[in-house]
């Protein structure tokens, strides 16, 4: 399937269009504008799932595509560049975002909506959407800052202190985070000269080795920071609790996994090697990651208190498959990055059931605390049958998606020799299976404490079906990926050939500067003045 | 809050300073300016009217309008992008050149791109103005309360 490079610029361009045409209604009376703007981002979501399903086929089965903005000559323009593991985080986002949509016009009370709920969704998505999308490392910084004040937006609208205090946190923590992120681009244009993340690529192999250090070590701890990795983790426990239940389910599905698909990307293109001479390290973080999320969630008391530290703990994982991503193995260079692929869509499918699952029992009851709660499973059966579910697909159970991503990764790390972590991450699985028993248990199991809130506000009469629905079709689609594992590994293999496909992808932004660029080696970029011959070919 | 000296500065100064930001608006795309710092200038000058005639002032005569008003730089941000397809590609910008007593004019999508970027600028920037002012004014009415009880208490 061919497409014209074009579309790609539409994951962008259609939440910043319809978010922009949400705000110009402002003035209108309320009712009206809330009803229009509902429209708009339902519209706008809903057009933005298919472009990204066309995206991900075509990617799949036409190779990866690159785009220059305004047809500028790369590397000068914004390029944009897909591949399949773009078209499956694009497609991911899009899904989350439909089936979050309905919970929060079930959910969302009339102060929040009317502060411009929905709107800034739409922000959202294009912050990530951006960010999935850029082959540019400063529009990439920029796409951060976009998601970063939008999320911000989301997290501390209501105004409640609690969400004030949580959002303080949280913007100081990733501004540091950004700030990184600003470092290392603005090293590698010191000393690489380019922004362009192939044409980094390119020259990254004849740069010395303090400056793949510094880069590679910043956007480690930038993107570190983003995805909540063990030193850095601290804004997200202290924030993912504060706002509106469907809001935190937005932001486990995209805002960490962002920073987790950004480490896919920039590691294996700019520098694959470093994976494995910094593969202790990396491992290191990974195992404490898993190792300190877990525990963490053991001593919290409410239900997306104990959830947040899950995220953390499974983002371990996530790092544990990149880690091995480049080593010899039996099943093959690139298999371990395919499992982290298949992870991270497991568990953004996942850990949203759980938070809506888990959301919803919060608002109808009108607490999220544990000891409080209890016998909700003879009141809600349906509920508490597929909250069970989700929480044993986290756990890994069989036939779930947990399962399969979590053998594959293990044997993946047990056949790269890697013993310690893949012991870790048995013995971090087997914690989490019993945080989750506890869990289901205090909500779901026993007697009940308190009977649910009488609704004060009955905004849909079919409220009930627009909470559960999104969750019982993300566990369908758990279950699905569990029992039908080898499309989508094969998919995920795709993915991940094409993101450690070095070649490909500066072949696919600009094939005639590769070729001028692979032969001439330039000896000391960060001293010389002189332009170098790519550029000068560029003009 | 009305002082006459910082009135008469204002009904001077606004007007020249809002000339000032449309010059430096025209002259962006090849020379230092552009939409952002026009955008900067304009809510500048719009200030000027907030310390003069206090932020309630001009919250009424401005306040409802910011909001869709950045929304309506976003929309023509994206426009000129969208109209980049015409062009070729998206972003792809299009001039349009003709001219007036021999003097060469340009007109293209960059400037719709950066008006709507003064836009954004303008909204945004006043929005969180008017915001910071009213914080200060209601500190200041709560500080001159707290000084008069002071006083009474004293006397």
């Amino acid at each position: 399937m061919s497409l014209h490079p074009t579309i790609l610029s539409l994951p962008v361009a259609i939440p910043l269009l319809f978010g922009a045409l949400g705000m110009l209604i402002q003035s209108l009376p309320l009712a009206r504008r809330l009803q229009i703007q509902q429209t708009l981002v339902g519209i706008a979501i809903g057009a933005n799932l298919v472009v990204a399903v066309i995206l991900l086929v075509s990617a799949l089965t036409g190779g990866p595509v690159a785009y220059q903005m305004g047809l500028w000559v790369p590397p000068f323009g914004i390029t944009v560049y897909l591949d399949a593991m773009t078209g499956i985080m694009l497609t991911m986002v899009g899904l989350l975002s439909v089936l979050i949509y309905p919970f929060a016009l079930a959910t969302i009370d009339a102060e929040r909506a009317r502060l411009g709920f929905f709107p800034m969704m739409l922000f959202l998505l294009m912050g990530a959407n951006g960010a999935f999308i850029t082959g540019d490392l400063f529009n990439l910084y920029v796409f951060y800052e976009v998601l970063l004040m939008a999320s911000f937006v989301l997290l501390t609208i209501g105004g409640t202190p609690s969400q004030i205090n949580g959002g303080i946190r949280y913007v100081v923590l990733n501004l540091m985070g950004s700030m990184m992120l600003l470092l290392g681009a603005g090293i590698a244009y010191g000393t690489l000269g380019t922004l362009n993340m192939a044409h980094i690529a390119v020259r990254m192999a004849d740069a010395p080795y303090p400056v793949q250090a510094m880069i590679g070590g910043l956007l480690l701890i930038a993107f570190g920071a983003k995805a909540a990795l063990f030193p850095v983790f601290f804004w997200l426990p202290s924030s993912y609790h504060t706002p509106h239940p469907a809001v935190t389910a937005l932001f486990s599905g995209v805002l960490t996994k962002v920073g987790m698909y950004s480490m896919f990307r920039v590691f294996p293109l700019f520098f694959p090697w470093l994976l494995n001479s910094w593969q202790p390290l990396l491992m290191t973080i990974a195992g404490l990651t898993m190792v300190i999320g877990v525990l963490g969630a053991f001593a919290q008391p409410t239900i997306r208190r104990l959830l947040s530290f899950h995220i953390i703990s499974q983002i371990g994982y996530m790092l544990m498959g990149l880690a091995v991503a480049m080593t010899p193995n039996p099943y093959g260079i690139g298999f371990g990055l395919a499992l982290a692929i298949l992870f991270l869509v497991h568990n953004q499918i996942v850990k949203t059931a759980l938070l809506l699952g888990g959301g919803a029992v919060e608002l109808e009851m009108g607490t999220g605390k544990l000891n409080e709660l209890g016998g909700l499973v003879k009141l809600r059966p349906v509920q508490a049958t597929i909250f069970f579910i989700a929480a044993f697909a986290l756990a890994g159970f069989p036939p779930t998606s947990g399962f399969i991503g979590k053998l594959g990764l293990l044997e993946v790390t047990f056949s790269s020799g890697q013993w310690v972590i893949a012991g870790v991450s048995v013995f971090v699985s087997l914690l989490t299976t019993m945080s989750m028993i506890r869990l289901w248990q205090y909500i779901f199991w026993g007697k009940p404490h308190r009977q649910p809130l009488t609704p004060r506000r009955q905004a849909h009469s079919n409220q009930a079906l627009m909470t559960t629905a999104p969750v019982v079709i993300l566990v369908v689609l758990s279950l699905l990926i569990g029992v039908v594992a080898q499309p989508m590994l094969d998919v995920a293999q795709t993915a991940a050939n094409q993101a450690i496909d070095r070649a490909a992808y500066v072949k696919a932004v600009n094939p005639e500067l590769t070729e001028q660029d692979l032969r001439i080696a330039p000896p000391d970029l960060h001293l010389s003045n002189t332009p170098h011959p790519a550029q000068v070919a560029g003009r | 809050m009305t002082e006459i000296y910082l009135r008469l500065v204002d009904k001077i100064l606004t007007p020249i300073i809002i000339l000032i930001a449309i010059f430096l608006f025209l002259r962006g795309h090849d020379l230092p300016g552009g939409g952002f710092i026009a955008g900067l200038v304009a809510a500048s000058a719009i200030e000027l009217t907030i310390l003069a005639r206090g932020a309630e002032a001009t919250r009424d005569r401005y306040g409802p309008w910011l909001i869709p008003l950045a929304g309506l730089g976003l929309v023509a941000a994206a426009t000129a992008a969208l109209l980049g397809l015409y062009g070729g590609g998206f972003f792809r910008s299009i001039w349009l050149e003709f001219y007036v007593f021999d003097d060469k004019l340009k007109f293209g999508t960059p400037q719709l791109f950066d008006l709507g970027v003064m836009f954004v600028v303008i909204g945004m920037a006043l929005t969180y103005l008017l915001r910071l002012s009213e914080a200060a004014e209601a500190t200041a009415v709560k500080q001159a309360a707290l000084e008069e009880r002071v006083e009474e208490s004293r006397l």
